[in-house]
């Protein structure tokens, strides 16, 4: 089957600084890709490249490389040769993003239900009432309790996980054929974490979009990806399928990187957690 | 609610301070009045100033004289000017409207321009037009008002004759309301742009250095990665977070910007407040002084109410008490 998404050999600059090397994925329909590695690695980069928002606020380049995608028309286009004003209507609808940090990705002085109706109104061209009635629908999807009241509420006035929720709401809202999930339980507590990852997954399996989902936990891959691929230093170090990575990983770099997970018992008779060997890649 | 009613009663007791303050100095200060009024009456022999001195109070303790104006000032009487032998509030009422035009429009101009002048140079740092506006912002903040309306007197007055010199209205002017008003705004060029241009320059290098923050913020990448038109970004999401800090400014520099519109008003023989504290200082005419000082103490009070009210509308976190 073709991919939905397909990067191919893409590079990203800031300045003289190459952020993302000549990286290559594919992306499936119903499909969670894991994009992991450690923080500076190019992971966040490649989303914002596939959203073309690093060029939007930032001094990124994107210097080669394509990234195709197949559009709502079943046409296969490339993200990275189109204009601004085609990339806004792919973004928040055909393709759409949730990131790391709830309480500063949302608006302090928008409530959250005038937030995820502004891409409904935008994207569907709906009405107020109409965009209303679509968010209490998305936010009964996410599972916020008490969803009317939730509406009118601040994000500074709900908690870490139901502000993510608001995200993942605010994404779906426009029924996405990729999602881009960045870091998103990083800055949530275990519990929650939980939660969301369950949720995501749901949520996948319900709307048959495609996620791609950044993360440097291991934990998190072995909960929800199909497919891993491992960046280090702006380049993919190894990809496959979760299982694979998990069982049999090749490259010095990912086994480091799957050691690195704290296990029951792995500090007895330490005193101190053994130091992380940085382990550089040679393709 | 509960808060606000707080902060007026705090302000109500800044403000007995600001007037028993006020009162102090002004009776410490050197020169009688009592000899002033009898100078200008050509009388100036001891019984006669002795006579004035009675019939004003002046001969009363200090103590006994500053609960009296007080008791009166509560009752809103303000007393009479030695000078205009009129109601002190009258005199107030008539020139706190000018005033409050000359101020209303300079803050406008200075807030509005500034901050698009800000939202300007910060979303396009690079562009010649900044760097210009940079200079100007820097030059406007360095030039003292006095000089600044001097400056705008002979290059658009007196060079090109495009406004007039002084005053607030056309003397020959017989016209209906409308011309009325239009004479005024036509006098009200010159020393609002004066007044405010200082202003302009602060709250726009505060508005630019404010948006590039915001700009750079991850709520303005989320309405990015919604698909929001750029326009949308800047003018919906961040502009009403970058202006923020612009209002907290505005808020506190009320007071100097009164004190700025006594010049201003100087330099262009506009009748406001400013004018009558003025003449009032050079002709010892303590209770229009005080009247002025209590009047511009309360109207700093009432602006700082309104300045955090605004912040309540502007800022939901606010509203509760506070963000979490």
């Amino acid at each position: 089957m073709d991919p939905l998404l397909s990067v191919r050999g893409l590079t990203v600059t800031f300045g003289s600084f190459t952020a993302v090397e000549d990286v290559s994925f594919d992306i499936h329909a119903g499909q969670t890709l894991a994009v992991v590695g450690e923080s500076g690695s190019g992971k966040s980069v490649t989303a914002l490249s596939i959203m073309r928002l690093v060029e939007l606020g930032t001094r990124g380049k994107i210097e080669a490389g394509e990234i195709l995608f197949r559009n709502s028309d079943g046409e296969v286009i490339d993200l990275v040769r189109q204009r601004e004003d085609q990339m806004r209507e792919i973004r928040g609808n055909q393709i759409s993003m949730i990131f790391q940090e709830p309480l500063t990705s949302l608006n302090p002085v928008y409530s959250v239900g005038d937030q995820v109706a502004e891409a409904v109104i935008l994207h569907q061209g709906l009405d107020k009432e109409a965009a209303n009635e679509r968010v209490l629908d998305m936010f009964r999807l996410v599972r916020i309790p008490e969803p009317e009241e939730r509406m009118a509420q601040f994000p500074h006035e709900m908690s870490g996980g139901m502000r993510q929720r608001v995200m993942i709401a605010m994404a779906l809202s426009c029924d996405p054929k990729v999602l881009i999930a960045d870091e998103p339980t990083t800055a949530l507590d275990v519990t929650i974490q939980a939660q969301i990852l369950g949720l995501m997954r749901d949520l996948r399996e319900q709307t048959g979009a495609a996620v791609l989902i950044i993360t440097h936990d291991m934990g998190v891959v072995a909960e929800v990806a199909d497919d891993v691929v491992v960046m280090n230093r702006a380049k993919v170090v190894e990809r496959g399928p979760v299982t694979q990575i998990f069982e049999s990983a090749t490259e010095p770099y990912t086994q480091a990187l799957l050691a690195s997970v704290p296990r029951l018992g792995s500090m007895t008779g330490l005193d101190k957690p053994a130091p992380f060997e940085l382990v550089e890649y040679q393709p | 609610m509960k808060q606000i009613t707080a902060r007026i009663a705090w302000s109500l007791g800044l403000i007995l301070a600001v007037i028993v303050m006020c009162f102090t100095l002004i009776h410490l200060a050197p020169g009688d009045v009592a000899i002033v009024i009898a100078g200008d009456s050509g009388a100036g022999d001891p019984e006669v100033i002795a006579e004035i001195r009675e019939d004003l109070g002046l001969d009363q303790p200090f103590v006994v004289q500053l609960g009296g104006y007080v008791g009166d000032v509560a009752q809103g009487d303000l007393g009479t000017s030695y000078r205009f032998n009129e109601p002190v509030t009258d005199l107030i009422t008539t020139r706190l409207w000018p005033t409050f035009l000359l101020v209303g429009t300079a803050v406008s101009f200075a807030i509005v321009l500034g901050v698009l002048v800000g939202v300007f140079t910060a979303r396009r740092p690079e562009n010649p037009i900044s760097h210009g506006v940079t200079v100007f912002s820097l030059t406007g903040y360095s030039m003292p008002v006095f000089w600044t309306g001097l400056m705008l007197v002979i290059m658009f007055a007196s060079n090109v004759r495009w406004f007039p010199v002084s005053g607030m209205r056309d003397v020959r002017l017989d016209g209906n309301w409308l011309e009325e008003w239009i004479d005024i705004a036509h006098h009200l060029v010159l020393p609002s742009i004066t007044l405010g241009v200082i202003y302009l320059a602060q709250y726009s290098r505060l508005s630019r250095a404010s948006m590039l923050e915001v700009l750079q913020s991850d709520y303005v990448r989320t309405a990015r990665a919604k698909g929001l038109a750029e326009r949308r970004v800047v003018y919906k999401h961040a502009l009403r977070n970058a202006v923020i800090p612009v209002v907290t400014v505005a808020g506190l520099q009320f007071g100097q910007m009164l004190s700025g519109a006594l010049l201003v008003e100087t330099v262009f023989n506009w009748p406001g407040l400013g004018r009558l504290a003025s003449d009032s200082v050079f002709q010892r005419d303590a209770p229009v002084l005080l009247g002025i000082l209590i009047c511009s103490a309360s109207l700093v009070v009432i602006i700082n109410i309104l300045t955090d009210l605004v912040y309540r509308l502007i800022d939901p976190r606010i509203r509760v008490g506070g963000a979490s």
